[in-house]
This record gives structure tokens, sequence and C-alpha cells, in this order.
């Protein structure tokens, strides 16, 4: 880095402490003296020191380390109440008073002292002569002083509440502190020794060509934000902008924003409009008529019973079924009344048609439509929330959107159903590979499939569609053919929005739906 | 619809024509013959040769088998379906299966036949149990309208009598037991019995049949005797039975079976059915028994449909290798189904069949001509506008099941016995979780708000979707409409922060409100107001009530409105 930018990098605190530098004609200064004149807090000016040692524009000049010794709590405590030597050399002096016998344990007990404690003051006293250990393991004063002891107290009393250069203890009494100061594995002493280091600094080369160029530009504040005086009085040419670590990640927001899989049905229906098709609606409860009777399906159809479709507890049924519908329905399924059919001859039961459900099917709003006298020729749509009885596991939902739909003009026929069908392909799924697979419903004959080569799911099941049987059509109104469609785009959904359980298409985690990128 | 399971060598036997060398097939030729049985091929193990195939269509339960499957592509392959000949054959005596009176009460018809000469093989067992159990559940509706018996013709002494009788009239060994026991008490100890016996729930006699030594043979539709309805592999002669309430359906299925065997090279004898009372038949029927679905059209409804010039020759050549019979003359035809098969409702059965015989790649798509305006319903276009406002307001979008539990709506929000509370609740519950359409929206908010505890804040959120209305003034009982919810949750979420919002959303629809102080039990008191509309209520705001959030385990406060777009559409 070479030294403009070097510069321009440095923090406030370093440049204090480097033009402190410079304003010292010596250029060697002692951490006290430097603290006085750059006036930073002692905390400050560390981390300062430390940036700038790390930066080596600041090197050490001298350093010194003078052991200064201090009471540790346990000292001060000691002061206080004597230390565990004191008082077991008192101990043995009056049990030698009183004739009274001494155990370790006793002293123990009365004094409430640690056995390492006791052990240790015992082995010194007894070292130097001051105590013996008698039969039975019993202590005798031998009325003799101890050193330590005498040392210890003066120690203590020394040093209460200050703290003092080790060099300035005589010799006998630096061995005494050094035996009882606080070491790794034994805290429990009364003397701390701490190395206090006294340090002469002075700037590097680097150091010196920095604080010569700042003390050029020395005129210029550093400011860190522009603000709306700097720019009204226009002072901002006096100041130094502070230069960001432009490449540190950004803070996260959360935007307002479409929900992914909602944004992806969005993309669909703007297709859909574009393609001529104009949107239709539905009510979420149904009664099985438009649901199923009007679409053909026979009221003993295996996708009609309890297992299969959500009923409505109350009401139970609806009030009544739209005439002239209710009755031709009736007729095409009984015999077919006159849509040209054979109907499925059973006996229709007009009660069954009111009965409620929750919408299984989008074609619901198809049948309304179709009875809506629609436009001929004429293009609708649904995006329709759907509700089956499926078990909720990663590829059943009990609730979902089924795109459908219905074309309906004199040019409908099997042919054109399939270039809707193709159409549908390239503009839905950017197909352009395509097969029509003969399939089955209820309510279309021809019934086909629609697989199609996705770009990145390979052969897929797009979709289902077919012409209406006249049997739906002709009872609901409608003369010409009808093309009903419906396309499967969950499995779409879910690759563009990158998840593989189709319960996370409605997640009820924010985090996963404010991160999820979408459709694109 | 079934999904059956099918050997690849039982097929490739069946595929091959009288006295033609036997045919193999790959996966994908039958994958793309498939389609002439509307089958898809699920799943294959190509060390035993079992394949599982869904078929689609549930009018055509003949191709739920690998007979019926084998039989359309073989027909395709040979031009024609060969005549079955046990439908024209008049043999001087036949078997004879008498039927008691009363049955046409309980279960009014049968129908049977014997086949012999055929050698069953593992796979053709496999096949007929699993033809007969798809048919009687699927096609005859769980055993109601049809059920199916077979069993060894051998122990079997003719006529056979289709009786009624007292529960404790008859006993026998039913398959899967092993004591004797009277039809009462298979259907109370028995797992069919059990599971059918619906179908006889109220009849103080029941159905059974046994043979001319007096010895049941079955207890239809529940269960066969263990000694003369097993069928084992080995056995050569086959006594088929099919009882049931639709006579037309009853006769169909014992077709399927009769042309399942005799594709498989079984003698069929056709038995002679004796009622004693009328049926659409005769008193006396014999079955099999070819019902001749027939049906005249002109060539010009086909093309018209198919969008496709053919040609009467075209269409016949085209039904015929689909196992039509055929007759043209002129400009129409009359085209009569294969006795497999009864699912002629209207011509458009017939055209859909040219069209798959043909195969649909034969049909070059077109693109509809006609020219038509796209647009959005009012609704959809007042929705995508509140919802561009809501994304600029830094509310993020959130789409739920409408589907809910009782708890969330109403309990969790402090709604019980309110009209606020009303839920459209499913009679047929499958899980709480899923037994209510939401009344309103903003429970869907709070749903992601408790399990989002962890996602930074502030959360803002907002969700634009239908919920349905109870109100027993509707013809439906409830009333479906669009609603926008938005919530702001956060340690310091203000009630004039979701004010500031939708005084915004307002501003921009371009509508003057008014808020109305109101008691509503899922807001606190006094920060709740009705979001008023010349004169009528629209919605709600309000700061959560701290005994809902609570109830949600929600640790932070939460401000929200409602808004029902419904009526803020019919706005001019």
């Amino acid at each position: 880095m070479d030294i403009s930018s070097l510069i321009d990098s440095l923090h406030p605190l370093e440049v204090k402490v480097l033009t402190t530098f410079w304003a010292d004609p010596s250029g060697v200064l002692p951490t006290e003296q430097l603290a006085k004149t750059s006036g930073l807090e002692p905390s400050q000016l560390s981390m300062a020191v430390e940036w700038l040692l790390a930066k080596s524009l600041l090197t050490v000049d001298t350093e010194t380390v003078t052991p200064i010794v201090s009471l540790t709590k346990i000292g001060e405590l000691y002061f206080e109440k004597y230390s565990p030597i004191e008082r077991v050399l008192s101990a043995a002096r009056d049990a030698a008073t009183t004739g009274k016998r001494l155990t370790i344990q006793d002293i123990q007990a009365r004094e409430g002292l640690e056995p390492a404690e006791v052990s240790g003051a015992i082995g010194r006293l007894k070292k130097e002569g001051a105590l013996l250990i008698v039969q039975g393991g019993c202590l005798e004063s031998t009325g003799r002083p101890s050193q330590t002891a005498e040392a210890i107290r003066g120690l203590l009393q020394q040093l209460h509440g200050t703290t003092r250069e080790l060099q300035a203890f005589p010799e006998a009494h630096r061995q005494v502190i050094q035996d009882h100061a606080v070491k790794r594995g034994n805290a429990k002493e009364p003397f701390r020794i701490d190395d206090r280091v006294a340090r002469s600094l002075k700037l590097s080369a680097a150091g010196i060509e920095a604080a010569q160029q700042l003390s050029k530009q020395g005129v210029l504040e550093e400011v860190s934000q522009l603000t709306p005086e700097l720019l009204k009085d226009g002072s901002w040419r006096t100041k130094r902008f502070r230069k960001y670590t432009i490449s540190l990640r950004a803070p996260r927001i959360a935007p307002g924003k479409k929900h992914p899989y909602r944004e992806f049905l969005d993309t669909v229906k703007t297709k859909l409009v574009s393609m001529g098709f104009q949107e239709m609606r539905g009510p979420l409860v149904e009664t099985e008529f438009w649901n199923m009777d009007a679409l053909f399906m026979p009221q003993f159809h295996p996708a009609r019973d309890i297992h299969d479709v959500y009923f409505v507890k109350e009401p139970k049924q609806a009030a009544s079924i739209a005439e002239p519908f209710l009755s031709r329905v009736a007729q095409a399924h009984q015999d077919g009344g006159s849509t040209g059919s054979s109907g499925w001859n059973y006996s229709f039961d007009m009660e069954r048609a009111r009965r409620l459900v929750l919408r299984s099917q989008g074609t619901a709003v198809s049948a309304h439509t179709l009875a809506a006298q629609p436009a001929v020729p004429g293009k609708y749509f649904s995006i329709a929330r759907c509700f089956r009885y499926d078990q909720v596991d990663a590829t059943h939902a009990t609730d979902f959107f089924q795109v459908e739909g219905i074309v309906l003009g004199e040019d409908i026929n099997f042919r054109t159903l399939l270039g809707l069908l193709n159409l549908f392909a390239r503009e839905v799924a950017q197909a352009k590979e395509v097969k029509f697979l003969p399939a089955y419903f209820p309510f279309t004959e021809p019934s086909v499939e629609l697989h199609v080569r996705h770009p990145k799911l390979g052969w897929m099941e797009l979709g289902g569609a077919g012409l209406f049987r006249s049997e739906v059509t002709l009872p609901l109104g409608v003369t010409v053919p009808v093309i009903a469609w419906g396309l499967g785009l969950d499995r779409m959904a879910m690759v563009a929005l990158g998840i593989h359980d189709i319960r996370e298409l409605f997640t009820d985690n924010l985090d996963l739906i404010r991160s999820t990128k979408g459709a694109f | 619809m079934p999904t059956i399971t099918i050997f690849k060598q039982d097929l490739e036997g069946l595929l091959t024509g009288p006295g033609e060398a036997r045919q193999s097939i790959t996966i994908e030729q039958l994958e793309e013959s498939l389609m002439l049985v509307k089958g898809e091929l699920k799943g294959q193990n190509p060390d035993s040769g079992e394949l599982r195939i869904e078929l689609q269509d549930s009018n055509r339960p003949d191709l739920w088998c690998c007979e019926g499957i084998a039989r359309q592509i073989r027909v395709k392959r040979l031009g024609s379906l060969a005549k079955y000949g046990f439908l024209t054959a008049k043999p001087k005596a036949l078997k004879q299966l008498t039927v008691a009176p009363g049955l046409e009460q309980v279960r009014p018809f049968v129908a049977a036949c014997t086949a012999t000469g055929y050698r069953v093989t593992q796979e053709g067992l496999a096949q007929l149990i699993q033809t007969q159990e798809k048919l009687a559940e699927m096609f005859g509706r769980k055993r109601k309208t049809v059920s199916i018996g077979i069993y060894r013709l051998a122990a079997i002494e003719f006529p056979v009598a289709y009786d009624l009788v007292k529960p404790d009239e008859v006993s026998f060994t039913p398959l899967g037991m092993d004591t004797v026991m009277t039809l009462g008490e298979m259907l109370l100890v028995h797992p069919k019995g059990l599971e059918f016996g619906g179908i006889l729930a109220g009849q103080d006699r029941l159905p059974v049949l046994r043979d001319a030594k007096r010895q049941a043979l079955s207890f239809p539709p529940i269960i066969n005797s263990r000694e003369v309805g097993e069928v084992k592999v080995g056995d050569e002669a086959l006594f088929v039975e099919v009882t049931g309430t639709d006579l037309p359906m009853v006769v169909l299925t014992l077709n399927i079976f009769a042309a399942n065997l005799a594709d498989r090279g079984a003698v069929i004898e056709p038995i002679d059915v004796r009622y004693p009372y009328k049926t659409a038949l005769g008193e006396s029927v014999v079955t099999p028994q070819d019902l001749v679905k027939s049906q005249t059209l002109s060539v010009s409804t086909i093309e018209q449909a198919l969008g496709q010039a053919l040609g009467a020759k075209e269409v016949a050549k085209a039904l015929t290798a689909y196992g039509y019979e055929v007759k043209t003359s002129g400009k129409h035809v009359t085209v009569t189904l294969p006795p497999y098969r009864q699912d002629l409702m209207h011509a458009m059965d017939v055209v859909e069949d040219v069209a798959i015989s043909r195969g649909y790649a034969d049909f070059l798509p077109v693109m509809p001509s006609d020219f038509t305006v796209g647009g959005l319903s009012r609704i959809e276009e007042v929705s995508d506008r509140v919802r561009a406002l809501m994304v600029g307001m830094g509310f993020q979008e959130i789409i739920s099941n409408i589907l809910g539990s009782p708890h969330d709506l109403r309990d969790a929000m402090r709604l019980e016995g309110t009209d606020w509370g009303q839920l459209v609740e499913v009679d047929n519950v499958m899980s709480q979780n899923f037994s209510a359409l939401r009344q309103w929206v903003l429970p869907s908010l709070l749903r992601v708000e408790a399990a989002s505890n962890r996602a930074f804040y502030p959360h803002r959120m907002f969700e634009a979707g239908e919920v349905a209305k109870f109100d027993l003034t509707q013809p439906l009982g409830s009333r479906t409409v669009m609603v926008l919810g938005g919530m702001i949750a956060h340690a310091d979420a203000h009630f004039s922060e979701i004010h500031s919002c939708l005084d915004t959303l307002f501003y921009y629809v371009n509508q003057a409100y008014s808020l109305e102080p109101i008691q509503h039990p899922s807001f606190l008191a006094g920060r709740v107001g009705a979001i008023v509309l010349e004169g009528k209520q629209i919605g709600v705001i309000g700061e959560l009530h701290p005994e809902v959030l609570e109830r949600w385990q929600i640790s932070v406060p939460a401000v929200a409105f409602e808004i029902d777009l419904t009526q803020l559409a019919e706005r001019p």
C-alpha cells in the first residue's frame, strides 16, 4: 500500500497519535507521556498504538519490565484476619499455655482452614523449628519465633491497599513474597507479582513519512458523514471524508414484494389474457349440481363419494338450483334428453344435486360460464382454488389452484383443440416438443393429455383437455363446440421456486418467502 | 382409475392371433401401444417381467386386465376383431341356472358360463383374481351393482340355483376360514362380511348359490365357499358367475370374463338363466350375450368433430381396427360395439375411437382463428392494484390455505360465539387442521407470524385472497369474497403505523373512508375501528389483543387491518 492510501485508511485515533509524535521534538515518547500529550483515553490510546505497531508506523524504542507486588483478595483477608501460618502458630502457643492437646484436625475445625493450608503452614513452622509434631499427631510449640510468620505479617502491613516494586524489598522478603505469590495451580496466596511494562515508542521511517504528510494536509478535519449543515455553509470544502471499506457485506433489508408463487400465477394470468382469454370467477362453496352433475359426472361416479369431496356441514343444501338447467341436466343423465345421448340410465336425484360441497374442480366455474350465455366466439379462464379430500403430504395438498378454461366457437374441433394445446405448450411451458395422448375425463370426448418437453423437467404432463360432451353443453344452452382445458402447473411452479414439497407453496416460513427469488 | 399389474410374457402370449408366431414387444412399443387403451406404464420390474399400468377410462372395464389390453392392441394390428363363437353358436342343450322368486327385491340378476380346456397358469390365475377385484370394486361400485364368483366346475352339479334363504338356513366354509358357518355368521365375523355386508342391510333373507346337490357355492356378493370356490393353478374347468342389480352391467361383466378366458384358449359354454320374474332380456336369458350396442351416424359428424375429411371408408377402417363392427351406406356408418363394451352413449364416443385408432399424431394441430379480447375480472383488477400498493409500502405478500381449523380461525381470535366467528365447516372432516373455510384472512397472517419469530423484524405482510362468509340468507349459505389483510409486527408496532398504510391505500384507490370505534374481541378495546365507506362497514383495523397474540404464541405486538375488496370493487 502506498503511503497516501495508507494515510486515507487511518482511523482518527491513529491520526491523533501520529500527529502527537510529529509535534514532539525528541521523537521518542514513553506511553505515560504520550497519554498526557495526546489527551486520549487509555483504552483508545492502547488501541491506536497497537494498530500503528501492526502497520509498522510505530516501533518500540525501549521496553522495561518491572515486577510489581500487590495483595490479592486473600492477602487483604489475611491482613484483616491473620494468615494460616500465624493462626497455626498462635493456636499451638495457646495450647502450650493451657496444656491442652492440639491435633491437626482440631486446628482445621477451629480455624475453618483447608487441609492444604494447614499442612503448608505446619511444614514451614516445623522447618523453622517453631513447632514440633509429637506422638499421636499432636502439635507442640517450641516457643521459638517463626521468621516466615513475622515476615508475612510485615509484608501484609506494607502492601495493604498499595503496590510496590519487588526490587524494593530485601532479599529475604523477596523470597517470602515469591513463595507466597499466586501462580498457576495455586491461586490461594496473599501476594501477586505483575509485570509492569513501560514502553517508549517512536515513529518508524514510514511513520515519519506518514506523519509528515499528515502535517501537510493537517488543515483538513476528517468527518465520517456529510451533513446538511456542511452543505449549507459550504464547510464540506475544509473536510476530509473518511473512506469506507466498501467490500464489507451490505446489511440485509426486507423489501416489500409479491409472493413468489403468486408471481408465478400472475405470469400465467398475463399469458392467458394476452392470448385473448377473459377471466371468470366462481364461489368456493358449490352445489354438487355445478361441481359435478352439470359436468355429466353420474351421481354414482366414484370421484363423488365422501372420500373425494368435502361436504359442507351447514347448511347441507342450497335453496334451489336454477331452471331450466336442473331439469335439462337431470334428463341428460337419465336418458340423454335432447342431447343425442342415451344418458347414464339411472334415476337422477334432485335432492343430491343441491348438496353443498367445497369446489373440487375448476371446471365448475366453466359450467357456470356456459350457463350464463357466454360470448361466441369466446375464450375464458380461471385460476380457481379447489379442495380435495386428500391426506396432505409432499405431493398432495387439500387446497390448491387449478388453472382451467374453455374456448367456444364454430371453428372448434379436435384439430383446433390440439392447436390450442400447442399454443399453451409454447407460451406457458416454453416447450417446443409436444405429445398428445388419449385421455379420459367424464365431461369431454375426445379427451387429450398434453405432454411437453420442459426445458428443465424433461417430458411432463402439462394439462388435460377435450371437447365438452354435448351432454354438458346442450343442457346449459350452448350449441357450438367447446374446448375444456386445464393446466397442471404446480410442478412447474415448484421447479421455478426451487422447492420439492407442495406444502411449501403455502409455507408459513417468512424467512423462506422473503429469500425465495421466484421465477424470472 | 385402476392401476393393474400384468406380466410381460403373459401379455406377449395374448398378443398373438390364431396361428401366429409368438409376438414379443419392447417397452417402447408397449408405451406407444398403451395409447390405444388410455394406459400409462407406471412401473416395471425387468427381472420378473412385472408391469404396472394405470388405465384412465372408467367406462372401459374390459381394459382393466392383461387380456383386454392385449386384445385392443391385437385387434389394431390385425385390423379387426375375430368373432367370439360362443355368442352366435346355438348348442342344443344348455346348462341351467334357476333364479328363486323374491330375489328381484334383493339382488335380481345373475349371469354365468363355463370355461373348459384352458389350464389355469400362475399368471392367468393372478389376472382372474385381479380382474374380479377391480371390476367388482370400481365398475361394480364396491360389489353393490356387480360382483363376481369363479369356481371349479368339476365339483358342481347342474342345474345351479340362485336362491334366497334365511340367514341360518345355509352354512358352508367360506374362503379364508376353516370352520363351517351360517350366512348370518359370515356377515358378523368374516372380514368380507364386515366389509360388504352393508349391501344386504335390512334383508331378512339372503342370496345363495347352490348346485343340484344343495351344495353351497357362494354367498353373493360376500364370499365363495372354500370347497368349490377356490380356483387353483392347473384347474382346467371353471364356472363363472356374476350377480348384481343392473342387468346390462351384469351381462357385460360376464362377457368380459368369457372373452378373457376365450382369448386364453378356453371353450366357453353359455348358461341359460331362468327367472321367475320379467327382466329387460326376458325370463330366459342365455349368457354371455351380445347386447348389441349400435348407432348410425353420418360421416360428416365425425369429420366435423375431428376437423378432418376422412371419408366413410377410412372411418370404417379405423373403427374396425378398434374392435367395432361397421356397415357403411353412402354418407352414413352404422357401428356396433364389440360384446365386451357398452360405453356408447353419444356419437362423440365413436369420434374419439376413430381418433385413437388412427392415432392422435395423425391429426395436424390447427390454431383456433377466432379473435377474442382477453381481460381480467373487476375484482382481480382491484386485487392487483391493492397488491401493488401494499408491495410499494414494503409489505411481503403471503399466500395461504383457505381451508383451516376452527381453532385458528375463531377460537385463537377470541371469536367463539360471535358473528365474526361463524364458519363454513366441513361435514366429513379428515383432519381438524383442514375443516373450515377461513372467514377472514388475518389468521393466515398470524399463522406466518407465529412461525417466524426468527425472521428479522419488522415484519410487514399482506395477503389478498378469497374467504367464505357464512350467510344463511345466501342461496349457498355463504358468500365468497376477496379480502385484503395487512399486518405489521415488531417490538414497537403501533396503531398509527398501520393506520398510515390504510390511509395511503385509500388515497390511491381514490375512496374517502372513515374509522368508527367498535368493539371487536380480536383487538384491544379502544384501539380498534370499523373501516367505513359511505356508511357501510367494509373492514376493520386495530391492534391485536394480547390474548390473541398469546394464543398464537406471538411475542411481539401486532397491528393489522382487513378490507372487503369485493365491496370496494363495486364502487365506481
